[in-house]
């Protein structure tokens, strides 16, 4: 094999790749709507942890994992050198983009678990049916962008926009539910 | 390195854990104790429509507790629960398009007698 015929092959799989990457995400998302739609809904409030109710822990869980989303958001910004704060990036800085990363999908965890297992995927109003759909989208994106920082060749906007989209996400998802329930019932106890 | 070993290491329990939370999805149906224990109309229609905001033994959650008499001091009158029932109030939503009267008087009897 030429090494333009191996750079022809490796231009050409990478729309192969990116199919693959966008079919693993989008099989996430529907499988969690279609569980969230078949299952039937528990009403159960399986776990407080240390907090006082289900409710308020989802609440402060998802506002914990955005905040810390937010900061991957920043470290992002100055791994791709669009901010230069610090003026030095220590070489520690990737570890803890992937690390704030991973504990903000750990928190999101137990709250889309009594999500879908206790409430399932419901359409009852336009807030909750847009919650429901950016849930079930969150987890596919998600799975999207992990994919896509460990495969190599892929497109330089790629991950930007892809880790965009899911901080956006997160962001909409806070709002149809932890905004609202501010809203509604106001600042939630621990 | 230390850290990146660190990070890996709470990666891969992550990863445990959302598969845990995956296998928990299918394997974590309902206790055989308590509300679930119960049946009849009255309990089929709040398990659908009611528990996910009131809880489903009534204990409240984003709605008010309803056990423990909490809804019949509430409403002395069963009639006033049935107008709350059919016309919602605040984030209460109405139901009159959603069950029917002998529906909406079956959940309102069930969360008066069955929520302890």
């Amino acid at each position: 094999m030429t090494a333009s015929t191996a750079g022809a092959v490796a231009r050409a799989s990478v729309p192969v790749k990116l199919l693959g990457i966008a079919l693993a995400g989008a099989a996430v998302s529907i499988a969690l709507g279609v569980y969230g739609r078949v299952h039937d809904p528990t009403g159960e409030m399986p776990y407080t942890l240390f907090f006082s109710d289900t409710i308020n822990l989802k609440v402060w869980f998802a506002t914990a994992a955005l905040f810390l989303a937010a900061i991957q958001v920043l470290l992002a910004l100055r791994l791709y050198d669009k901010i230069h704060v610090p003026r030095t990036a220590p070489p520690w800085l990737g570890d803890a983009h992937r690390l704030t990363g991973v504990v903000t999908f750990g928190l999101t965890l137990p709250v889309a678990y009594q999500c879908l297992w206790a409430l399932g995927f419901e359409s009852t109003d336009t807030r909750i049916l847009l919650h429901s759909l950016l849930g079930c989208f969150f987890f596919g994106v998600f799975t999207i962008k992990v994919l896509a920082v460990r495969t190599h060749g892929l497109p330089n906007w790629l991950l930007p926009v892809i880790g965009g989209t899911v901080f956006a996400t997160l962001v909409l998802i806070w709002t149809t539910s932890a905004v609202w329930f501010w809203g509604e019932f106001g600042f939630p106890s621990f | 390195m230390g850290f990146r070993r660190f990070v890996n290491v709470i990666e891969i329990v992550t990863l445990v854990v959302a598969l845990g939370f995956v296998v928990a999805l299918f394997a974590n149906e309902p206790s055989g104790g308590g509300a679930t224990a119960r049946s009849g109309p009255g309990y089929d229609v709040y398990l659908a429509n009611c528990a996910r905001c009131h809880g489903q033994d009534g204990q409240g959650g984003v709605g008010p507790k309803l056990a423990g008499g909490a809804v019949v001091k509430a409403f002395p009158d069963p009639a006033d629960q049935i107008r709350l029932v059919e016309d919602g109030e605040g984030t209460m939503p109405s139901f009159k398009n959603r069950l029917s009267t002998a529906q909406i008087e079956d959940v309102v009897a069930y969360t008066r007698t069955e929520l302890k």
